[in-house]
């Protein structure tokens, strides 16, 4: 009884604290810059919204048909889910190799730490213009590697109409490794001493330790990891716009710089739709790829 | 309370979307009729323009805003907006976010692109339009029999720049006339071990002029008006010839081997230095050889010829930092103000502006300045009888450069580049609203 009366004066006195209308401010924000955006992106995919005109008609199913005898929305999804498939795999090979070299909390790996999340706080264009510059034919990689070799290399690591999309995607994982390396090293905190002293003295080997309890147990960490990379660099832009603009021979053109392109020439309908499909493939890959990595999960 | 909230969350949801409506933000305002002309010393104090540039037209207006901002006490202040320039205007404009006047290309696929009746001021009965020479009055700005734009400086032209220490050296002393005696000095060229042309693929916005020097003839023969009226397409033997010509050309080797990594800067260096004979190019390009060499010896290395498989025909096509629109911004008093920067850059302020960037005369009352490299007087000189380009005279401009550079990256063949380009063209034409498509 008396547990019952503080309990419901407790509630009381949180809602006359926290009354909902707090949340107005917040959800206005939200509503305006994210409901309302989503809501016309479904709106204006169906009409011919143009700059050419100042009319905006509707124009029924006529955008999606338009755009999927085209191959080319087909080519730019295909490339963008392998760019993202390699962005996740990359990313998350480095950020787990720094976590682990970087583990120990010694005064030069937290320098070290610092420099490697650097990258992840700067202007994305500022690194892909960087890159661009470096893996020109005669940029600063194929002049360090001329010097190693003691030959002149010219290759043109932009040029590749096959392996192109791979520097670019290792461009992208270089950016944001730092913020992987951050999630595991904080997976890595998380787990038992006890058990890993266990381990030990049942005499596991560094290598065993790994695959038989650290990297189960980091999981949540790998979800994480994993879903945003993924997820995230479907939405890729600006380092493939800064590096290769889409080329060579369109090889890495992501549906974001085809839909740039689209929006540039004035269709804006078209554009819409396009943004509408990705994020429509955005939301279909999601649920089964958290589902999976959610269910890993169970062996905690 | 759970309920409440939820009906207000759907009410906020629905109540924001119905503001947002269907509507173009970039609607201009719709004022008619014919406007006055400020007298270009009119007082202006308090008032400021806008003028919206790129990143290599922002330092054009410098000598014109100094003068006018004296002569009337108006502030006149340049934004630069990044590169691609185009695009990120349109996206503004169609936002609702207008200058009072920016650069722009003074085509018609680029004024239609503007939504020029909405957004621009027409400027037909402009006080400057009798300086300009006769020839060069009309030759572009203008959309549906009304003027938009106001040419400021001579109109790019393609055609071949080469340099003319190559060509003696390997004993061509004379002016290369047509399309076979063009193509046969390249064949002589390269077997006496130089390159003959360079192209610049990575940069992929070059590779078009191969093709559109090769439709000059077709285009004074009325192709962009069949084109535009959906009567002929790209896919069509004249367009798909030109590539294939084009694709010909580069497997049989008259092209620099590195073309598929080959930047416009690149192109710049190569030419000068004697490494390839001859670029097919526009006026930026010798822009760019500008940056590299002085006036004495671009004049001593590089040459310029218009080149059309008939003869010597150019093929003009206007850029963003040849001209000038004014917008509709709904305050008269700026879009008067506009006008009269207008006036006086094309009036009062024109000899000082051909002075300070050093470029040819569009008047006959201002004299060209005596050490404007030859090679730009002979690309002024080609102007008067040369045809437009696809940029000029279509109604659409198709990616048509992208296409050609992934054609020489080997993604796309000929007949695919042709077939790219025509569906482009026809979903833009049908956003336009043109007749036959």
């Amino acid at each position: 009884m008396t547990a019952n009366i503080t309990l419901s004066k407790g509630t009381a006195r949180r809602r006359s604290d926290h009354p909902l209308w707090f949340l107005i401010p917040a959800l206005v924000i939200l509503v305006v810059f994210f409901f309302v955006p989503t809501l016309s992106n479904f709106v204006y995919a169906f009409t011919d919204w143009s700059s050419f005109k100042s009319a905006i008609n509707f124009a029924g199913i006529d955008n999606f048909t338009s755009l999927f005898s085209n191959g080319t929305l087909l080519n730019a999804l295909k490339v963008t889910l392998v760019y993202a498939v390699l962005v996740a795999i990359f990313q998350n090979l480095f950020g787990l190799a720094l976590a682990l070299l970087l583990e120990r909390d010694t005064r030069v790996n937290r320098a070290v730490r610092v420099a490697f999340f650097i990258p992840v706080i700067m202007s994305a264009l500022a690194v892909g213009y960087i890159f661009q510059a470096l893996l020109k034919p005669d940029g600063a990689l194929n002049g360090i590697i001329g010097a190693l070799f003691g030959t002149e290399v010219a290759i043109p690591w932009l040029g590749s109409t096959t392996w192109t999309i791979v520097v670019v995607a290792v461009v992208h994982a270089w950016k944001w490794m730092g913020l992987s390396m951050l999630i595991y090293l904080a997976g890595l905190k998380t787990i038992d001493e006890d058990v890993l002293e266990a381990a030990r003295l049942d005499g596991a080997n560094r290598w065993t330790m790994f695959r038989s309890i650290r990297f189960p147990l980091l999981a949540p960490a790998v979800t994480f990891n994993v879903a945003t990379a993924l997820l995230g660099s479907m939405n890729g832009f600006d380092i493939v716009q800064a590096t290769t603009e889409g080329g060579p021979g369109g090889t890495t053109e992501l549906l974001n710089i085809f839909i740039f392109r689209t929006f540039g020439q004035g269709l804006f309908a078209q554009a819409t739709t396009m943004s509408l499909v990705l994020f429509l493939t955005v939301t279909i890959l999601a649920f089964p790829v958290i589902r999976f990595l959610r269910k890993r999960e169970d062996v905690l | 309370m759970k309920n409440k909230f939820r009906t207000a969350l759907a009410l906020a949801a629905a109540g924001a979307l119905t503001l947002t409506g269907c509507s173009d933000p970039g609607t201009g305002t719709d004022s008619s009729g014919p406007v006055d002309w400020p007298a270009q010393d009119a007082d202006l104090s308090g008032t400021t323009l806008t003028i919206w540039a790129a990143q290599n037209s922002n330092t054009v207006p410098d000598s014109v805003i100094a003068g006018f901002e004296e002569l009337t006490g108006a502030e006149v202040e340049v934004v630069t907006i990044p590169d691609p320039y185009e695009q990120g205007v349109q996206t503004k404009v169609a936002t609702g976010d207008k200058p009072d006047l920016a650069f722009w290309q003074p085509t018609a696929s680029q004024l239609t692109a503007l939504n020029a009746s909405q957004n621009l001021q027409p400027l037909d009965d402009a006080p400057w339009l009798d300086s300009y020479k006769p020839e060069l009055r009309d030759i572009t700005g203008i959309l549906d029999d009304t003027r938009y734009a106001a040419l400021i400086t001579t109109p790019a032209v393609e055609g071949v720049y080469y340099n003319k220490e190559v060509f003696a050296a390997n004993g061509i002393t004379e002016t290369l006339t047509d399309w076979d005696s063009f193509l046969q000095t390249a064949r002589d060229l390269k077997d006496d071990g130089v390159t003959p042309f360079y192209e610049m693929a990575a940069d992929r916005w070059g590779t078009q002029w191969w093709v559109q020097v090769q439709l000059a003839d077709a285009a004074a023969d009325g192709l962009w008006d069949r084109v535009n009226a959906n009567e002929e397409k790209f896919t069509d033997p004249t367009i798909q010839g030109a590539i294939e010509t084009y694709q010909g050309l580069i497997e049989e080797g008259l092209f620099n081997e590195d073309i598929k990594t080959a930047t416009f800067e690149d192109q710049g260096a190569a030419l000068l230095a004697g490494d390839a004979a001859m670029a097919v190019q526009v006026n930026s390009f010798f822009g760019q050889l500008q940056s590299l060499a002085d006036t004495a010896e671009l004049d001593q290395k590089i040459g310029f010829f218009p080149i059309s498989p008939s003869g010597n025909v150019g093929t003009f096509i206007p850029d963003q930092s040849n001209a000038l629109v004014a917008f509709k911004t709904g305050d008269a008093d700026r879009e008067a103000a506009a006008r009269q920067l207008l006036s006086y850059w094309l009036g009062d302020g024109y000899g000082d502006f051909v002075n300070a960037q050093q470029t040819v005369s569009l008047q006959t009352g201002v004299e060209t300045p005596a050490d404007v490299p030859e090679a730009l007087l002979a690309v002024s000189d080609s102007l008067a009888d040369s045809v437009g380009s696809m940029q000029a005279l279509a109604i659409a401009n198709p990616d048509l450069y992208i296409f050609l550079a992934d054609m020489i990256q080997g993604t796309k063949t000929p007949t695919e580049v042709a077939e790219a380009t025509q569906a482009q063209f026809e979903e833009l034409a049908k956003a336009q609203g043109a007749e036959g498509f």
